[in-house]
């Protein structure tokens, strides 16, 4: 039943003792947690100089490979460097460990628990997740206990009857339209609405947004730490071998008919 | 100027009287006079960073040591600092002091590209080439996209006549920055010091091809070659007289570069004595000599 000729009239206190305060303070909320996130960010750690070296060999194979088939070195260099790096790949001498001695296993994946450096990651991590998760659960209670009981707000999109117990917690009547919702549902809006000002106010990479992390809870807490210690360079390094070969199927020198070129160029090419 | 390009010039220096230097330490004394720097915000910064260098060029130590302690006081712990105050220390101490204060580093941190070069730089002036080129090596084995580090490594091995491995070096700086026709030319001119003169012509001709301005307004055969086009046409002439005298060299490739047919060489001979004499023509005034070797001669005059 349509209640459009009926309509309640709102306490204007409401919105002044309500409706201003929530919203204040979960925009005040947020720009506190951005700080405070940025206070307990600690500094990236740093790499021996072994593991650069072993995050850069992939760079050097995709270097010469980037220009292979217009490439500025003759024939005899390029393919010396491409030989080298390919023998450096296959025998590991870029790990960080020095080559794998024979027989040895290859080394598993990093485990959290006992490799320190992911370990810091994924504490970090953990860190903000706290950080966003306990001023939320503060704010929803102390919603629900002090303003419990009455409508807030007329949204002016409508809904389904579904959604009756959830936003209008409190005043419960069987046919009051779904869009009269109670101050919970306020906070709900506030919550995934106030991404934009708070790229107003804090720039655009603000850790204040709390609705990002409700849908990669976990996800974060393992994308947090750096990629590269997961991954088996080993592994890597033997597939870069295969890249290096196309290269150099694909090669071929800028200098290789340069004096034709030239010539045409100044009209000398009889 | 951000860091990385900042930590690469600082480590690329070296002290050079020239004019330029000679007029930022005028102007610049008179700035720290007045203490204007402070006034200048963030670009007053490296302002006295340059005067610092420019001050270290004209061998004034104490306006030098006044500017670092500016920077000092305002920065602790800066990276840029610790090597303005190693080129300092090279510029007075001995070189062992140097050393020793980049050691003490790079021990408290391995990882630091711009004060290891620095230090290779240290020990090539000390005449140590063997360290320096060991250091160098080590460095760009681990930072291997440092471009200048490899020009730096193919000097040094030039210097020392090992040409091969110069070029092995200078092959990585064109890998690394290929668009750059400065890196062609010295590839150019380090390999016809190794007596590899086809590649010579061929890398002088693509120095030719990259830097001539064949988009614009006057087609490439009318238009009068400048700076690197007339190096690299002069390096061609070179190469082709080289080649059509002493045809030994034209097998002789340390690189296995095939030689030119001798009528192309004969084409491009005719072109780079045409386009060299076009050049001389329109500095000089004068018609320089026909003969090859005198216009050879002649022509250094106006190569820079």
């Amino acid at each position: 039943m349509s209640s459009s000729a009926v309509s309640l009239y709102l306490d204007p206190q409401i919105r002044d003792w309500v409706l201003f305060p929530i919203t204040l303070v979960m925009i005040l909320v947020g720009i506190l947690r951005h700080y405070v996130v940025l206070l307990l960010q600690s500094p990236p750690k740093k790499l021996s100089n072994e593991a650069i070296r072993e995050q850069r060999a992939l760079v050097r194979s995709q270097i010469i490979r980037a220009t292979s088939s217009n490439s500025p070195i003759p024939p005899t260099f390029y393919r010396s460097i491409s030989q080298h790096l390919s023998q450096a790949y296959a025998d590991g001498t870029f790990l960080k460990d020095g080559p794998p001695k024979e027989g040895s296993t290859p080394p598993a994946a990093p485990n959290p628990l006992s490799d320190p450096a992911a370990m810091d990651g994924m504490m970090s991590g953990m860190k903000t997740q706290m950080v966003m998760m306990v001023p939320q659960m503060v704010i929803m209670g102390w919603i629900n206990f002090f303003f419990q009981g009455f409508v807030l707000i007329k949204l002016p999109f409508p809904l389904t009857l579904g959604f009756k117990s959830m936003l209008q917690r409190g005043v419960e009547t069987p046919d009051m339209d779904v869009r009269w919702v109670s101050s919970l549902s306020w906070y709900f809006l506030n919550f995934f609405g106030l991404n934009g000002l708070y790229r107003l106010i804090l720039g655009g990479e603000n850790s204040a947004d709390g609705s990002r992390d409700m849908t990669t809870p976990f996800a974060a807490a393992a994308a947090a730490p750096q990629p590269p210690q997961a991954q088996d360079f080993n592994k890597l390094f033997k597939a870069e071998r295969d890249n290096l070969e196309f290269a150099e199927g694909l090669y071929s020198w800028v200098g290789q008919d340069i004096e034709n070129r030239v010539l045409q160029k100044y009209g000398h090419s009889e | 100027m951000d860091l990385t390009n900042s930590l690469q010039k600082l480590a690329a220096y070296r002290p050079q009287r020239t004019p330029k230097s000679k007029e930022t330490l005028e102007k610049g004394i008179v700035i720290l006079q007045n203490n204007g720097y402070a006034k200048q915000g963030d670009e007053g910064w490296e302002s006295v960073e340059k005067l610092a260098l420019a001050a270290l060029d004209e061998g004034n130590v104490e306006v030098a040591d006044r500017c670092l302690q500016l920077l000092a006081d305002k920065f602790p712990g800066s990276s840029r600092v610790d090597v303005l105050t190693g080129i300092r220390m090279e510029a007075t101490e001995s070189p062992e002091t140097a050393l020793k204060f980049y050691d003490e580093l790079l021990e408290a941190d391995p990882s630091r590209a711009a004060i290891w070069r620095r230090k290779a730089s240290v020990l090539r002036q000390m005449g140590k080439l063997d360290k320096s080129v060991e250091e160098l090596s080590a460095m760009l084995d681990t930072f291997y996209t440092d471009v200048e580090g490899w020009l730096e490594l193919a000097d040094t091995y030039a210097s020392c006549q090992q040409y091969t491995y110069a070029l092995q070096s200078l092959s990585h700086a064109l890998l690394l920055a290929p668009q750059n026709p400065f890196h062609f030319l010295v590839f150019a001119e380090t390999a016809y010091l190794a007596a590899d003169i086809p590649l010579s012509l061929k890398m002088f001709l693509v120095a030719v091809d990259m830097t001539d301005d064949d988009d614009g307004v006057v087609p490439p055969r009318d238009s009068i070659p400048t700076a690197l086009t007339l190096r690299a046409w002069y390096g061609v002439k070179l190469c082709t007289s080289k080649l059509t005298t002493e045809p030994r060299a034209a097998s002789a490739s340390a690189s296995h570069t095939p030689a030119p047919t001798i009528a192309i060489l004969a084409n491009v001979d005719e072109l780079a004595t045409e386009r060299l004499r076009t050049a001389y023509l329109n500095i000089k005034g004068v018609s320089p000599p026909s003969a090859d070797k005198e216009l050879i001669t002649v022509l250094a005059s106006i190569i820079q």
